[in-house]
């Protein structure tokens, strides 16, 4: 995140991100906003929603004015996480929605998330056209007598939770204490009304939702875990901990024991929960995630299906199966969705998927966790020339060729006990490098890449 | 080959267009964007008339400005007058209102204040335009954007207690007058009933003053379109009625008849009660009718006149210090005590006061201005050929006493003539007045037939 905010600005895909001011503008905001207005077939209203950074009320005004100026009546939904605006999307039969909020990014950087009906993210295709719409510039306005008003959608949290509630058995795990970093983000308004309605015990460390800053970097890694969450475990007696972005799609998790966990191993832990019901069926995963995943899904007859990195990827891959022949789909950043709520990353959900495995097991989560062969994943990242790239994939390929070889993304190459991925980032100017091994870190393979990506440089 | 049609402008008067294929929220974000980072960071007050695109435009306003790193008050639907008013008294860097005044409802516009409520002077205007085409805007960090507050009530209660300091309020609510009034479902349909029944207990008769729906007659409040409520103020034996425009800052009048005055006798009016107590001369536009200066006489006061357009007058009137000013032909009256723009609730509140005050009816009290007749006419124009008809003007009348100020006004010993190109359209307006209709059917006749020899 350390690069020069005025070249922050990246649309693709995924949407528009970027270091709001230098980067992500208004002009932006409403252009973008506008394309999707133009872009949305179905009838109906686009909800919005967004996470409490202070800009967000700045990027709402403008997202409410593109869509309202196409003729689409806007239900706001204020701060809420992305999942529950893709419930509410659903819930109310609206045409599509739009999530305004950077997740894991600093409190710097603000992004929009577009959604199609039903609350699913776009397909691969249906992004490139909004991008063609954005680039052309010419939307389709109402005139005077159909532009769209806007109305205000307070308590969306409770259908939701009803929809949690149908999943889980939540009065089961009312037992846990449970403490949760909400680094600062929607994740406390959902836990605050859990406690009030079902009694539930989560303790909240950074639950107020201000926006300027926030306590730390939202990253749901092990290292972010590591920074107040962890250490509140011991003394606190918690019996987990769980750390989400700041939009809530992601989770990350601390055991009772006060380790702060890898965000690697969320993903299989919920497969190792959720594969025993639904036996035999796929786990849809990218290639950078760990391999701890296929031992897991082997254990319960599931298979393993592996994308290229990037939602976009995933969402692909959903969308070409059936539900019932998906068990569950996530990355190795503590993004995790359920067949239930296909199409949506949801944080809450995921933990409250442990916490049952916990009640259902009756094992403490470091138990669980010990259950589990050592894997050691190293990430790390070089700064990139993109011209190099071909060049440099070229030379790793030729230097391992004793491994089984993946070039759908980047390369991967995996041998019996070690893997590693480089490939270039979607949202950043490097090159990624992720090594893992069973049992003890690849150290030595990972400084051998991280060498000669930067060597690359200087071809 | 046909003219293309581009129903935008963005211009001296900020920015104005039909909402969707012209006015777009992109072009109304920049625009604020722009006005954000030229008055500065700091408060920005907006609100907007009803128009069906005043809240997308409203929100892309709103976007703008917190970009710009401004704080928002959001001030819902009001009239401008009162939009102005609260912007001059704020502690704010400025306003914006969202609306297109007179306009038909596929437009709409965004008029700019400044930290004293006033529109921009020229030279604000063109160093804000600047600022637009260069598209340097200030884009405010996480950190540095403010927020947006809601504040539905204060405007319209220092509006009102400002007009009731300058109006005998006991002597007007002793009357109980039993009003008629057409809001055009404007930006007055709340406060104008809330201001005549509550402040100066009148029995309302209101039609057109339903917020959510859309205009049911011309925006422009003109004798032509003011049918309803004349018929309004005769079924219900009002003792006058009123109509407004949409953002509330032009007033027509009917008296008890329902016959709808002139606007130039309005003004008139407001001018003779204004002039009544309080000291200060009289400043209205070249077209504005020569009542004025009789009445400024009776009063010893000095009649100044300026080029069409609200603010050259509200320019000139803080620059002589004068007690009102206003412009005849579009119902326009502004009383500087109150505030420095036009303003529909103090010419309300000043008749009422002066029916209250002579116990005479309003159709008696129009009967008593000086008695002028006036011939308003517009004819399509092409700009450039102004030139020719103003030197055969001249050389029609010659040792006329001439005024070059905005095109070319005449004046006769029997009356005047003006004629001028508009700033918007590609018309030529002529006005002509005298002492009887013939005499002013006359002059404006004579217009006409120069205007087709040259």
């Amino acid at each position: 995140m350390n690069r020069d905010a005025t070249k922050s600005l990246r649309i693709s895909h995924v949407g528009l991100r970027g270091v709001v001011g230098p980067g992500l503008t208004a002009a932006r905001v409403i252009d973008f906003a506008s394309a999707f207005g133009t872009f949305l077939d179905a009838p109906g209203a686009v909800v919005t929603g967004r996470d409490p950074r202070a800009s967000g009320v700045m990027i709402r005004e403008g997202v409410a004015a593109g869509l309202m100026a196409c003729g689409r009546d806007v239900i706001d939904l204020g701060v809420v996480s992305t999942p529950v605006i893709q419930h509410t999307i659903r819930r109310m039969g609206a045409a599509g929605g739009v999530s305004i909020g950077a997740s894991h990014n600093t409190a710097a950087w603000n992004a929009l998330k577009f959604f199609g009906p039903a609350g699913v993210y776009l397909s691969t295709a249906e992004a490139g056209e909004l991008l063609d719409i954005y680039h052309l510039r010419k939307f389709d306005f109402a005139d005077w007598r159909g532009i769209g008003r806007l109305h205000i959608e307070t308590g969306t949290i409770d259908p939701y939770l009803d929809e949690l509630a149908a999943m889980f058995d939540i009065a089961a795990i009312r037992g846990f204490c449970v403490v949760v970093d909400c680094c600062n983000g929607t994740s406390s308004h959902i836990l605050n009304r859990m406690n009030r309605r079902f009694g539930t015990h989560f303790i909240l460390i950074n639950a107020k939702t201000e926006g300027v800053e926030f306590a730390h970097g939202p990253a749901t890694t092990r290292d972010t875990v590591g920074l107040q969450l962890a250490p509140l475990m011991v003394p606190l007696g918690a019996d987990a901990g769980f750390l989400f972005d700041v939009d809530s799609d992601r989770v990350a998790l601390a055991s009772e024991d006060g380790t702060a966990v890898s965000e690697e191993l969320v993903l299989p832990l919920i497969a190792d929960y959720l594969l025993p019901r639904h036996e035999g069926k796929l786990v849809i995963t990218n290639l950078s995630s760990t391999a701890l995943l296929e031992e897991v899904a082997a254990r319960h007859g599931g298979r393993v299906l592996r994308v290229p990195v990037g939602r976009q990827s995933a969402m692909d891959a959903l969308a070409t199966y059936r539900p019932e022949q998906i068990a569950l789909a996530g990355e190795g950043t503590g993004a995790v969705m359920m067949p239930q709520f296909r199409f949506i990353y949801d944080g809450i959900a995921s933990m409250l998927a442990i916490l049952s495995m916990m009640k259902e097991r009756g094992a403490r989560l470091s138990e669980i966790l010990k259950s589990y062969p050592r894997y050691s994943i190293i990430k790390g990242e070089v700064p990139l020339l993109s011209r190099q790239i071909p060049a440099l994939l070229a030379a790793i390929r030729e230097r391992y060729r004793d491994g089984q070889v993946n070039a759908t993304d980047g390369l991967r190459v995996d041998w019996p006990d070690r893997w590693f991925h480089v490939r270039v980032s979607q949202t950043e100017p490097v090159v990624r490098i992720i090594c893992e091994r069973r049992g003890d870190p690849p150290r030595e393979l990972y400084n051998e890449l991280v060498e000669q990506c930067l060597a690359a440089n200087t071809y | 080959m046909p003219r293309r049609e581009h129903l935008l402008k963005i211009g001296v008067s900020g920015v104005r267009g039909v909402v969707g294929e012209f006015l777009t929220p992109a072009l109304a974000c920049a625009f604020a964007q722009a006005f954000g980072t030229y008055v500065g960071v700091g408060r920005v007050v907006v609100g907007r008339d009803t128009r069906s695109s005043g809240p997308m435009l409203q929100h892309a306003v709103t976007c703008g400005l917190l970009a710009s790193g401004c704080e928002v008050v959001n001030l819902g639907i009001l009239p401008t007058p009162t939009i102005q008013m609260f912007a001059g008294s704020s502690c704010a860097q400025g306003g914006i209102a969202i609306t297109a005044s007179h306009n038909p409802p596929e437009y709409n516009a965004l008029k700019l204040f400044n930290a004293r409520g006033l529109f921009f002077n020229q030279y604000e205007r063109e160093e804000l335009i600047d600022l637009y085409h260069q598209s340097e805007f200030r884009n405010a960090a996480n950190g540095e954007i403010r927020k947006v507050a809601d504040d539905f009530e204060s405007p319209a209660r220092l509006h009102i207690s400002r007009i009731l300091k300058h109006v005998d309020v006991e002597r007007i609510r002793r009357r109980r007058f039993r009003v008629a009034i057409d809001c055009v479902n404007g930006a007055g349909s709340t406060m104008t009933p809330a201001f005549l029944r509550d402040e100066l207990n009148c029995e309302v008769h209101a039609i057109s003053i339903d917020p959510e729906k859309p205009f049911p007659r011309e925006a422009e409040p003109r004798p032509d379109t003011l049918g309803d409520l004349s018929t309004l103020v005769s079924a219900t034996k009002s003792s006058v009625g009123f109509a407004q425009d949409p953002d509330g800052d032009r007033l027509a009048v009917a008296d008890e008849t329902g016959r709808i005055l002139d606007n130039d006798d309005v003004l008139a009016l407001a001018v003779d009660v204004a002039l009544r107590r309080s000291s200060g001369d009289v400043v209205v536009n070249l077209t504005t009718s020569s009542a004025i200066d009789d009445i400024a006489a009776s009063h010893g006061r000095a009649v100044y006149r300026t080029p069409v357009g609200e603010a050259n007058v509200v320019e000139t009137i803080q620059a002589v210090n004068a007690a009102i000013g206003g412009e005849g032909a579009n119902g326009g009256i502004v009383f500087p005590a109150v505030h420095l723009c036009r303003d529909s609730y103090t010419g309300m509140a000043f008749l009422l006061d002066r029916m209250a005050e002579t116990g005479e009816s309003m159709s008696t009290l129009a009967a008593r201005l000086p008695r002028y007749s006036r011939k308003l006419g517009k004819v399509a124009y092409e700009h450039g050929r102004l030139g020719a008809l103003m030197q055969a003007l001249e050389g029609h009348f010659p040792g006329a006493r001439l005024d070059r100020l905005d095109g070319l006004k005449i004046m006769l010993p029997q009356g005047w003539i003006h004629v001028r190109s508009s700033n918007t359209e590609p018309i030529l307006r002529i006005a002509a007045e005298a002492r009887s209709a013939a005499e002013a059917e006359e002059l404006h006749g004579r217009v006409l037939k120069l205007l087709g020899e040259c």
